[in-house]
């Protein structure tokens, strides 16, 4: 085997393993309740310490008006679904140093329910 | 009546409705040797001038720069409360600020912030609540402006004052799971360090941001690893845990451990667990001021009760 092909191969496997499991189907019912724990910084039609949250599913980060997001979430380049949301809501430093929020959640169920409500909060 | 037939006999629920239509909202929590019993701030017998006692308040939530409709104008209800401070028939010797002195942290709050809190003309003890955090977790703008001179870390330290010592915990810069608060291990070692070598007959006063007991953790409202600090406060034969955050008059006692949450001096916000979650609550403008105030809280001699008393604004 030469070295080329023993890279590619190696590569092939990094490519092929997920750096997240997939997320586990959400319940909306059980996300709203958790949604409370947002509420000290968030809304779904304010801004407040975060931005609003309704229609964030689908939206691209650091866009929502009259909010002022630190540079590292305006140049991000992310939009937000339910997998980059799972990454966000698990540790919102690591996928984006600089950010200013610092608030997770442990749970992957729990983070997949709230994503499941969020989606659900779709815009007026 | 006296304090201690209160505390014998307890308040009866003819009693309650009795001093509730006399007394509005202001609420006397009287701290004996035992579980604290409440009562209504008209049925307690007026505040008396401690003999080489101590008193202080406690304000909270003060978040200069809010606009919103639960309060346009919380720079006005500050100086309400700073009018009430100086109007007490017994000022205090300093003031205690449980944190979210802004809303957003800005240098302009911060300025309007200082200014106003400054009127008061009396020495003011802070903790930072998550609000005077600059992009989501640095202290330092508060620690600049806020800090005590002795504090360490995010802003903790701790004082003598009156026999009592007094503890300022920092629970709102690394937070856990859903929000909750933590102190962290270098915290926890400070406090253990401490507390060490203090006798188990001092009075001790904690104060903090967030809830240091398990309020509504659905909410956020409390601290993943306060047990451990409770762990090391659980020796003293009197602690009283005073917290902010939450906007509204809140207690439970755990044995020796008396946890007193108080107002906002700007807006309430909802009783734990009602309505869709926490966050600024709106009351007609008319009952805005039954619902945010002040607390103080006096220090008599080592064998008298310490007592709290919660004034809303609205309170005669």
């Amino acid at each position: 085997m030469t070295i080329t092909r023993r890279f590619l191969l190696t590569l092939s496997v990094i490519a092929a393993a997920p750096a997240f499991a997939a997320p586990p189907p959400g319940d909306p019912v059980r996300g709203q309740r958790l949604y409370q724990s947002c509420m000290g910084c968030h809304s779904l039609d304010e801004n407040d310490v975060g931005p609003m949250h309704r229609g964030v599913v689908g939206r691209k980060a650091g866009t929502v008006s009259d909010y002022a997001y630190s540079s590292a979430l305006k140049a991000s380049g992310l939009t937000w679904d339910a997998t980059t949301l799972d990454r966000w809501l698990s540790n919102p430093q690591a996928l984006v140093p600089g950010s200013k929020m610092y608030f997770s959640i442990a749970q992957p169920q729990d983070r997949a329910d709230l994503i499941a409500y969020l989606a659900g909060q779709k815009p007026k | 009546m006296s304090d201690s037939d209160h505390s014998r006999r307890g308040i009866g629920r003819r009693d309650l409705l009795k001093c509730m239509a006399w007394a509005g909202s202001g609420v006397v929590w009287t701290l004996g040797g035992g579980v604290a019993s409440s009562v209504l701030a008209g049925c307690a017998p007026a505040p008396v001038k401690p003999s080489g006692g101590l008193s202080f308040v406690q304000i909270s939530d003060t978040h200069i720069g809010f606009r919103k409709a639960a309060n346009p104008d919380p720079a006005g209800t500050l100086r309400e409360t700073i009018a009430r401070i100086r109007a007490l028939p017994v000022q205090p010797a300093f003031i205690l600020h449980t944190g979210d002195i802004t809303q957003l942290a800005t240098p302009e709050q911060f300025d309007q912030a200082q200014s106003l809190l400054s009127e008061i003309g009396l020495p003011m003890f802070c903790v930072p609540g998550e609000h005077d955090l600059v992009d989501g977790n640095d202290p330092r703008p508060y620690l600049a402006r806020f800090a005590s001179r002795d504090a360490r870390g995010d802003g903790w330290y701790s004082f003598d004052a009156g026999g009592v010592h007094f503890v300022a915990l920092v629970n709102v810069v690394r937070l856990g799971d859903r929000g909750m608060g933590t102190l962290g291990a270098e915290q926890l070692a400070w406090l253990r360090d401490d507390l060490a070598g203090r006798s188990d007959s001092t009075p001790i006063v904690v104060y903090s941001h967030f809830p240091l007991w398990a309020l509504m953790p659905d909410w956020g409202w409390g601290t993943q690893d306060a047990l451990e600090a409770m762990s090391l406060l659980r020796r003293f034969g009197s602690v009283t845990a005073l917290n902010g955050h939450i906007h509204q008059v809140q207690q439970k006692v755990e044995g020796n451990l008396r946890f007193y949450a108080a107002r906002s001096t700007a807006f309430p916000q909802p009783a734990p667990g009602e309505g869709p979650g926490p966050g600024p609550l709106v009351v007609p403008a008319e009952k805005l001021r039954a619902t945010i105030g002040l607390r103080s809280v006096t220090l008599r001699t080592s064998d008298a009760p310490l007592a709290l008393i919660d004034t809303a604004l609205a309170d005669a």
